[in-house]
Parts: structure tokens; C-alpha cells; sequence
């Protein structure tokens, strides 16, 4: 007998089970098509932002930027002097909103002209003369807007722009556009003469960077570079940057692998049931001749038809998805880490071959047991299904004691994630995994007490027989229960974790804002300083009794970005609540001594603690630092250092205020203040707000994090329940005999559905029952192995009884709708019966 | 006195496509009273167990109508036919069909469960009568094929049925074992006052007959011979 007849024979069989055959192709097809949107979407985000960052940097080789937050304008004649370099342009790059674009940020680039030109083709030097005297000497200042841009906003040439810098609005004219050659066309970019730029962000006497051609050897430039600046170029630039979203992809990819982990469940149910429903089919043809060799080849061929089926349609699935959230995810990337615009989703060769990569290997996996069935199968006709349950049953102490040692392994896994964060990720499946393999003894035991228990005190026979049905056939329901604890578990975990995410990001916010007003800039990522006579202003107002002045700036220290915040001591001391981890209050008279906080995800990154001093690049050099305490601080992942206003001031020479809170007198109304500053500097509406206003917009932001986390675990979640539909419509096709049987004695054909349906809810209720366990495990994990080592901070955990209650529900509701195929199968089939003998 | 089952005129046919090409009955009527025990012969395929299922109450016939007692069964919803087949069909196959799942007190259960009923003395009775006092809480793969059977024969009867149908109950049994199962049948329908319809394709259970009929062609003809000359079908 040829394959080809094998196989043809064996596709006859699919057509027969089209429902079971389009379940597991949606199982394999949902995992492969999440793990697709996932990498397509890190990719793509990762390639917009290089391919900005590349249009930026122009013709440069190499750029200095500042380890202390800016580079003073006197030391750029030095470096452009020196001989080792061709050309050299200051830039200024600072994202801000404007009126006119409303909902999209757009990067302002202050460059000179002249010093440009031997760098990028933007706006005014390739048009001549006039256009630069414009440029120059306009009475407001005037930019240039990427083409697509305009276009977007129905924006011409003499139009006004008007910046909001901290809120307050500057008008600019709109001199031309940027054509969209090597611009990709989500970029949002505005190009005017560097002194308007530093007038208009207040950046006076300061650059952001300076790009630089450089010859091929740089040491000699080293030599001159001034204290605290350093020589970077745009590839470093870049890696630094996507250092910064590894740990947030990271978490997207590994909840991605998870629905395909779910997935591979399925795949292994139906390829099981495929290969069990056909054993007398593969005995028969076995004693007809066909060889062993022959049947596996077949099946591993149905096996490769099936996965290749799976992947293409996960890789168009998961290019629709990506597509449709790409906007969603990189607004959140811009919120969280740094501005970037993606405009399309490239599928790419590679993304492809992974997609059809971990289709196959999922399937394989899937499939390599029963492939396995087939090997072994006797060529005896009538082996009972019985005699694959007993063995089942056999196996279920062995997969015990499998699950055991893999939980052992988990263990040490959660504790070597303090080398690597990878042994978190493996810790977590593994826990996951290893519940998954106590799964078969607990639904045994379950269903084996609980069936009497639900005739003698619920005084259901459907219950009882569901739960005996759900044991009979445990081979099949300990996968799909299995699967579906696997996803709950996730669910639960995950959900319990960003609770107590948010509740400790809460408290943090809640001791550290005590203020009654905040006037703020959207993001104080742009770091806006406010106008000089406002903070005056206010700190003279006599309804106010503190003014606390805050700033922050990006800094390096040992090569890698930090945030140095600057707060004001005094008022702080006796007006928030921090939670010192190390130090105590005290610490804050040592601060104005010159001491400095850390937070918690510096000490962690940095291993520093209380005690240690920090070496900082500042103006006038390195200075040392004595850390006075470590605070829980969750404002950044790469860690802050805070330092008392007066010490920055002395060093940096720096008297700007990015934002400021206001504690105001007892009695005096927080709104009438509000109404009183917004009405003497115009536009500041935008940016003052009450400290309940402050604290939910940035949980608003902390919720929009974890959105992409609830989709994937929603993936997941649904592809677990097609686990649960396959399992009942096997059930019901293996049990069909007992089916008929029971309606000979009597059951009508709603109370064999009702058992159906119990059936399902039986399952849902010992996946719920084993991922409640598992989950507060995972949780653990998620907290102390995940989140600790990739982010490093702590978490407090809080168990949220409302999580479970959802899941509850949530499973049973889930477990209802799986039922409904099968079970109106059933009923129709129950109409007509009779019992074939054989 | 009244007939405990009537067949006025019953016929079945299954339609493949569009026309009735198979005719397992044809006009069927007969009378069977109360406590009588019938045994009904057949080629394989003749349809016996079609009868028996027209008369249980799981199918229903193309044409004609069935009684039980008073009542038209073939005029029942699904529901109501469920209620008859639970208080008054007890059902015996050929091939056991016990629940594997369940033990054998379980099994026997089933039927009590079904009409609401928790009394398991009447199930132990039952093993008792049928010798399986001793197996309890066994699962019906670890016992023999005649236990097996005996298991199945308490399951139909437990709920004291007024009817019984047996479908070929010693098919799958050696002659031996065939015969103890006969006994039992025999026995215990005789104590619980119940009709009994059997099927069967071996002269050897002609004896607990009161009457005999074959189907052929979808008729059926009472055989009045005393002994068989009956074909071995
Ligand atoms: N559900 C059905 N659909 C179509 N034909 C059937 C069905 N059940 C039985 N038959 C046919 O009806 C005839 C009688 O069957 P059956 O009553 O099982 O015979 P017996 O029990 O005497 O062997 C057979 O030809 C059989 O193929
Ligand atoms: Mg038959």
C-alpha cells in the first residue's frame, strides 16, 4: 500500500470529524498567530524606531551626549575645532504637543542651518537664500513640518504651529515642509533654528547632543572630550534604547508562547483521539498488509499537513492582529520608554519561518505520542478503549511524581532567576507545567468522590454520571482540564500580580504625592521646565505654604541610562510618606547634606545599597555621592537617583522646575488656586491638576501597560476552551454506545445534554479549582523571579478576592459555551437511537 | 383479560434516500398478555431487535400503533417515552452494555436513581437473586462474561418492570454459561410478574417460551411446533 493511498485514506477521516478537525486547526492556528503578532510587533516597533533614529542621526558617524543631562553650548567650538573632525552640529530634540496636532506628540529638532547641512537634507538649506533669511529672522520663529504631516492635518505653508512647551503655548509658523523621502511616514517631525528651539523649551545656552563626522579613528578625539561627555553613535544609541524594551517584550513574547503551550494540549487531544478512533481502522489495514512504517508515515504526514494548514493561517491571523494593536502598543512603548511611531506591520522572511517553525514544533509535539500509538498498536482488532484508560490511570501516579520533581526543578529555577531572567520564565512554566501533570490525579480523585457526592447530596444523576464519564474517558478530559488549568492559572497569576502591582504603585503614589496641586507636563519624559516667574509666583502666593520643585533629567551612569530626580528636601520631609526599604526618615536631613536616594530598581541594577556611594558625572566633573536610602520608587525601570534641589543647583547651575506641587494652606480651596494660576499664565489649564487628577492619570497609564497582557492571556484563555469543545465532542463520539444505553434506560434526550453540560462545568471546576493553587504560585514567581529581575522592584502581594470570582465565573461561563456544540449534537442524535450489536 | 401489549398494524421501514427500501416489519399485529414470555426467532437482519425497540419505546414505527396497556405508546412525546422505558422497560443486551465506569452496584443502581429512588436494598436483593451477592463494589471488567450478563439482568429487573426485553442475552456466551443465564431470566421473571420478550437465535432457549414467533419478510408467524424444527439461523 503507497502513502498516497495511506494518506487519502486517512483524509476520508477528517471529512467524517470536519467539526474536531476545525477545532484543533483553530487551537494551532490562534497559538501560532499570537506567537506571529507578538514578534511582528516587537520587530516592527524596534525597526520604526531605528529606522527613525538612522533619519535623524542623517550622514553623522558619531554624536556626544551628556552623562549628567546636557551639554553646554561653549563646549561645542572645541570639539568642532579639533582636527579629527570634518563636520559637527548642535541639535536640540525635544518632544512636545502642539494645538494644531492634536493627540499626536510631535519631536521638535533645533538645528543650525549652516552646521547642518553637511548632515541631513532637512527643510531650509536645500531651498536657498530666501527661505533661510526666513528661517532666521522671522519675527516668530518658524519650522518645518514632515510632509505627511501636514498633509494628515490639512496644515500649509504660513499656517501657525503652536508649540505647548509645559503647557504654555508658543506660537511658530509653518515655513515648509520636510519631504517624505527615507521618512517614514508615522514620523511627526518639526525642524526649526536651534536658538528658537532653546528659547522655546528653554534649554538657553545648553544642547541635546552634538552629531558629529568624524574621522575613522576616534581616539584622539577621546583625549578632548570634556568631563562627563562621551562619544556614542547611532548603533550604540539604538541599543541602548532597545535594552530599555527588552524586559517589555520579553514579557509580551513569553505570554505569547504561552497560548501556544495551551495549543499544543489541543493539538495532542485530537491527534490522540485521531489515532484512538482509528485503531480498528489502522489493525485492520495492519492485517491487510499495509506496514508500520507505512501507517506512521501516513499519520506523520496527516500530522505535517495539519501543522502546515495551522501556521499559515496563525501567520495571516497573526498579521491581522499585529496590525490592528500596532498603534495601541507602540502609544504605550511612547508613554513608557520613548517616542516612537510605526506606521505599518512588515511581514519578513524570518518572522515567516519562526511562525511555521513553532507551528511544526508544536505540532510535533502534539502529535509524537500518538504518532507513538500507531508504532506500537498491534495488529489486533478490538482493543478496547478501556484498555487505553486503564493505562491512563496506570500513568497518572507517574505523572505525579513527574510533576513533582518538575516543581523541585521549578524551585531552583525561581532561584537562579537571580542570574538570569530566563530562569524566571522557566521557573513560571515550569510551575504551570508541572500542575499540569498533577492534573490527571486530581480530576481522578475529584470526579471518583464528587460523582457520589453529587448524587447523594445534590441528588443529580446527571452530575454523578458527567463525573464518572469525565474519569472514564481520563486520557482525554485530563488534557483538555489540563489545558484549560494551564490558562486559568496564567489568568489568575498575572491578574493577582498586577493587583498587587497596582495597589503597591497606589501606595508608592499616594505617599509620594501629598500636594494639592501638581502643575505638570504630560510626560516630564520631555522634561518642559516651566516658566521662571511662575515658580516666583507661586511661592509668594499666600494661600500656598509649600512650593516643592521637581525635575528630571536622563543621565548615564557606567555607560548605562538612570534618571536623576531632583526634589526639594525640606518640603518633602515633612510632606510625603516614602517607603524606605533602606534608611529611614532621617535620611532626609542627610539628603540636604548631600546625601542621595536611590530606588529600588537602581539599587537593584546597580548593586548598591545604603552605605555605598554613587559615582556621578556632573558638570564639574565626577562626584561622589553617599546613598543615605533606597526607596520604592516604581516612576522607572532603570532606576532613579534623587538629590536635593540646593546640591543640584550648586553643581548643575541649574535653577529650572520641570513641575511643582503646591500644599496649600489649611482651608483654601484647591480649585479656586487652580482657576487663579491658570488665568495668569494662559495655557497652564492644561498642565495643573489636582492630586486625585494626578494620581489616576498615571494608573490610566499603568492599566494601558498591561492591556496587551490581558489580550494574550485572553488568547490563551480561548483557545484552552477549544480544548474543552474538542475533549466533549471526543467524549461523546468514543461514548456514543453508553449515550444510547442510557437512553434506553430511560434518560431523556435533555437530561443526556444536561450531563453533557455537566460534563464541562466538572472540568472548568477542577481547572479552576487546581489554577487557584497554581495561580498564587505563579504569582510568586511573576512577582519575585519575573518582575524583581527584570525590573527590579518589589511588589506587595495582594490577594483580590475578585479576581478569583471573575475567573469563577468566567470558567463556567466558558465551560457553558463549549458545551453548547456538542451537547446540541448529542440531543439531536438522542432523538433517534438504536443500539447497534456487534 | 386485556392484552398487556398490542400491535395494531405496526410497520417500519428505514429510508435510504428517498424510498422505503428496507422493511424489517410489515403489518404487524399481535396481542401478548400479561405475564406471558414470548421468544421470537429470526434470520440476522430480519427485524427482531427492531420489534423489540418498537416496543420498548425507542423507536417509532412508520405505521400502526403500539400499546401498553391502556396507553398508545406510539402517540408519546420523547419525554413521555422516557417515563415509560424507566418505570416499565427493563432492557437486556446482547453484548452487557454495563456501564464500565460504574461498579456493579452502581449499575444496577441506575434505574432506582433514575426514578428517584436511593433504596439499595432492593439492588442487593437483586445481586443476591442473581448470585453476585459477593461483587458489590467490583467494576464490570473485572468480572466473567456470565456475571457480566447477571449483572445486566438485575439492572433491567431491580426496578420491577412490567416488561422485559431481551435481545439475544446468551450471544455472547458459551452454551454453558448461556443456559445458567436462561435459568436466572427464567426465574426471576417469573417471581416479578413480568412479560417477558426474548430474542434469540438458538433453539435452546425454547423451553421457558410460552409462545414462539419468526419474523420473515417482515411478517410474523407463530410456530406451534412443540419441539424445533427451527432453523438454526
Ligand atoms: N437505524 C437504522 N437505519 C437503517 N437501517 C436499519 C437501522 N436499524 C436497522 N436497520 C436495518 O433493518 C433491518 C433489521 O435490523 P434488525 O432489527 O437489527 O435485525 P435483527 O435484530 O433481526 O438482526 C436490517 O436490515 C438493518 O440493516
Ligand atoms: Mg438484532
Amino acid at each position: 500500500m503507497t502513502l498516497s493511498t495511506l494518506v487519502t485514506f486517512n483524509l476520508r477521516y477528517y471529512r467524517r470529524h470536519s467539526m474536531l478537525s476545525l477545532l484543533c486547526l483553530m487551537g494551532i492556528s490562534l497559538g501560532v498567530g499570537i506567537v506571529v503578532a507578538v514578534q511582528l510587533i516587537n520587530n516592527s516597533a524596534l525597526s520604526a524606531f531605528a529606522s527613525s533614529v538612522d533619519y535623524l542621526s542623517g550622514r553623522a558617524t558619531h554624536s556626544v551626549i551628556s552623562d549628567y543631562g546636557r551639554i553646554e553650548e561653549e563646549h561645542f567650538v572645541r570639539i568642532w575645532k579639533h582636527p579629527g573632525i570634518k563636520a559637527a552640529s548642535p541639535v536640540i530634540q525635544v518632544m512636545a504637543n502642539t494645538l494644531e496636532i492634536a493627540g499626536e506628540p510631535v519631536q521638535f529638532i533645533g538645528i543650525d542651518p549652516f552646521l547642518d547641512a553637511d548632515f541631513r537634507d532637512l527643510g531650509p538649506m536645500r531651498r536657498g537664500e530666501r527661505d533661510l533669511t526666513e528661517f532666521l529672522t522671522s519675527d516668530v520663529p518658524v519650522v518645518y513640518l514632515s510632509e505627511s504631516l501636514m498633509e494628515r492635518y490639512g496644515l500649509g505653508k504660513g499656517d501657525i504651529l503652536t508649540v505647548l512647551s509645559a503647557g504654555v503655548e508658543k506660537k511658530t509658523r509653518i515655513a515648509g515642509s520636510i519631504p517624505a523621502s527615507g521618512l517614514s511616514g508615522g514620523d511627526t517631525i518639526a525642524v526649526l533654528d536651534i536658538s528658537a528651539a532653546q528659547e522655546i523649551f528653554g534649554k538657553e545656552g545648553y544642547l541635546d547632543r552634538i552629531d558629529l563626522i568624524a574621522e575613522s579613528n576616534t581616539d584622539r578625539l577621546l583625549d578632548i572630550m570634556p568631563l562627563g561627555l562621551h562619544l556614542t553613535d547611532s548603533n550604540e544609541r539604538k541599543s541602548t534604547l532597545q535594552g530599555m524594551l527588552y524586559s517589555f517584550q520579553l514579557n509580551l513574547a513569553a505570554m505569547s508562547l504561552l497560548a501556544l503551550f495551551v495549543g499544543t494540549f489541543l493539538i495532542y487531544n485530537f491527534s490522540m483521539f485521531s489515532v484512538l478512533s482509528r485503531r480498528e481502522d489502522l489493525s485492520l489495514l495492519l492485517t491487510l498488509g499495509a506496514d508500520r512504517a507505512g501507517l506512521v508515515g501516513a499519520f506523520l504526514t496527516e500530522s505535517v499537513l495539519l501543522g502546515a494548514a495551522g501556521s499559515l493561517l496563525g501567520i495571516a491571523l497573526g498579521f491581522l492582529v499585529a496590525w490592528f494593536s500596532i498603534d495601541r502598543v507602540s502609544s504605550t512603548i511612547s508613554e513608557l520608554y520613548f517616542h516612537i511611531s510605526v506606521e505599518s506591520v512588515g511581514l519578513t522572511v524570518p518572522v515567516v519561518l519562526r511562525g511555521i517553525g513553532v507551528g511544526f514544533l508544536a505540532t510535533i509535539v502534539g502529535t509524537g505520542l500518538p504518532a507513538l500509538e500507531v508504532a506500537v498498536t498491534p495488529p489486533v482488532i478490538g482493543i478496547k478503549r478501556q484498555s487505553i484508560e486503564d493505562r491512563a490511570h496506570g500513568l497518572k501516579g507517574l505523572l505525579t511524581l513527574a510533576g513533582v520533581s518538575l516543581f523541585g526543578l521549578a524551585l531552583v529555577a525561581a532561584w537562579a532567576s537571580r542570574f538570569s531572567i530566563f530562569w524566571g520564565f522557566a521557573s513560571a512554566f515550569a510551575v504551570t507545567f508541572a500542575f499540569a501533570l498533577f492534573t490527571p490525579s486530581i480530576l481522578s480523585q475529584f470526579t471518583h468522590h464528587a460523582g457520589s457526592w453529587f448524587k447523594r447530596f445534590l441528588g443529580s444523576l446527571e452530575a454523578f454520571l458527567a463525573a464518572r464519564t469525565i474519569r472514564a474517558s481520563l486520557s482525554r478530559t485530563s488534557i483538555a482540564t489540563a489545558a484549560l488549568a494551564v490558562a486559568l492559572s496564567m489568568t489568575i497569576g498575572v491578574d493577582t500580580m498586577i493587583h498587587g502591582f497596582r495597589q503597591s504603585v497606589d501606595a508608592w503614589l499616594e505617599g509620594s504625592l501629598q500636594g494639592d496641586l501638581y502643575i505638570s507636563p504630560a510626560t516630564t519624559k520631555w522634561a518642559h521646565p516651566l516658566p521662571d516667574e511662575l515658580i516666583e509666583m507661586l511661592r509668594q502666593d499666600p494661600r500656598v505654604e509649600a512650593v516643592e520643585r521637581y525635575s528630571t533629567y536622563g543621565v548615564r551612569l557606567k555607560g548605562k541610562p538612570a534618571r536623576l530626580r531632583v526634589v526639594d528636601g525640606s518640603v518633602l520631609k515633612h510632606r510625603s510618606r516614602f517607603t524606605f526599604l533602606q534608611g529611614e526618615r532621617s535620611a532626609w536631613d542627610k539628603m540636604e547634606q548631600g546625601g542621595v536616594f536611590i530606588s529600588e530598581s537602581l539599587g537593584y541594577h546597580f548593586d548598591l545599597g545604603v552605605g555605598d556611594a554613587i559615582e556621578l558625572a556632573t558638570p564639574l566633573g565626577k562626584r561622589s555621592f553617599p546613598i543615605v536610602a533606597m526607596v520604592r520608587d516604581y516612576s522607572s525601570e532603570q532606576g532613579t537617583i534623587q538629590m536635593d534641589r540646593q546640591i543640584y543647583e550648586e553643581i548643575w547651575k541649574d535653577r529650572k522646575v520641570q513641575s511643582v506641587a503646591l500644599f496649600l494652606k489649611p482651608g483654601v480651596s484647591p480649585d479656586e488656586v487652580r482657576r487663579s494660576v491658570a488665568q495668569r499664565v494662559p495655557g497652564l489649564d492644561r498642565t495643573i491638576s489636582s492630586n486625585t487628577q494626578m494620581r489616576s492619570d498615571i494608573l490610566v497609564i499603568f492599566d494601558k501597560t498591561f492591556a496587551p497582557t490581558a489580550t494574550l492571556k485572553g488568547v490563551s484563555l480561548l483557545v484552552a476552551l477549544l480544548g474543552i469543545a474538542t475533549a466533549l465532542t471526543a467524549i461523546l463520539m468514543e461514548r456514543s454506545r453508553e449515550m444510547t444505553v442510557l437512553s434506553y434506560l430511560g434518560l431523556t434526550p435533555a437530561e443526556l445534554g444536561k450531563m453533557n453540560v455537566y460534563q464541562a462545568l466538572v472540568m472548568g471546576l477542577v481547572s479552576f479549582m487546581i489554577s487557584v493553587v497554581c495561580g498564587l504560585i505563579l504569582t510568586y514567581i511573576i512577582t519575585n523571579a519575573i518582575n524583581y529581575r527584570s525590573f527590579g522592584w518589589s511588589i506587595d502581594i495582594h490577594v483580590n478576592p475578585w479576581v478569583f470570582v471573575k475567573a469563577f465565573l468566567l470558567t463556567g461561563l466558558a465551560c457553558l459555551a463549549a458545551s453548547i456544540y456538542p451537547t446540541y449534537k448529542l440531543m439531536r442524535a438522542a432523538g433517534v437511537h438504536s443500539l447497534e450489536e456487534e | 383479560m386485556a392484552p398487556i401489549i398490542r400491535l395494531e398494524n405496526v410497520g417500519k421501514c428505514y429510508h435510504s434516500g428517498l424510498s422505503c427500501e428496507i422493511h424489517p416489519l410489515d403489518g404487524v399485529s399481535l396481542d401478548i398478555s400479561f405475564g406471558e414470555r414470548i421468544v421470537l426467532l429470526g434470520k440476522s437482519g430480519s427485524g427482531k431487535s427492531t420489534f423489540l425497540n418498537l416496543v420498548g419505546g425507542v423507536d417509532l414505527p412508520t405505521t400502526g400503533r403500539i400499546f401498553f396497556g391502556e396507553r398508545e405508546i406510539t402517540a408519546l412525546t420523547q419525554r413521555e417515552l422516557a417515563e415509560y422505558r424507566r418505570k416499565e422497560v427493563g432492557f437486556v443486551f446482547q453484548s452487557f452494555n454495563l456501564f464500565p465506569t460504574l461498579t456493579v452496584l452502581e449499575n444496577v443502581m441506575l434505574p432506582l436513581d433514575l426514578l428517584g429512588s436511593s433504596d439499595e436494598r432492593r439492588a442487593m436483593d437483586i445481586l443476591d437473586a442473581v448470585g453476585l451477592a459477593g461483587q458489590l463494589n467490583k467494576f464490570p471488567e473485572q468480572l466473567s462474561g456470565g456475571e457480566q450478563q447477571r449483572v445486566a439482568i438485575a439492572r433491567a429487573l431491580v426496578k420491577g418492570p412490567r416488561l422485559i426485553l431481551a435481545d439475544e442475552p446468551t450471544g455472547n456466551l458459551d452454551l454453558e454459561t448461556g443456559e445458567a443465564i436462561l435459568q436466572v431470566i427464567d426465574r426471576i421473571s417469573r417471581t416479578k410478574d413480568a412479560t417477558l420478550i426474548m430474542v434469540t437465535h438458538s433453539a435452546d432457549a425454547l423451553w421457558l417460551a410460552d409462545r414462539r414467533f419468526r419474523l420473515r419478510a417482515g411478517k410474523l408467524v407463530e410456530e406451534t411446533f412443540s419441539t424445533g424444527i427451527v432453523a438454526k439461523a
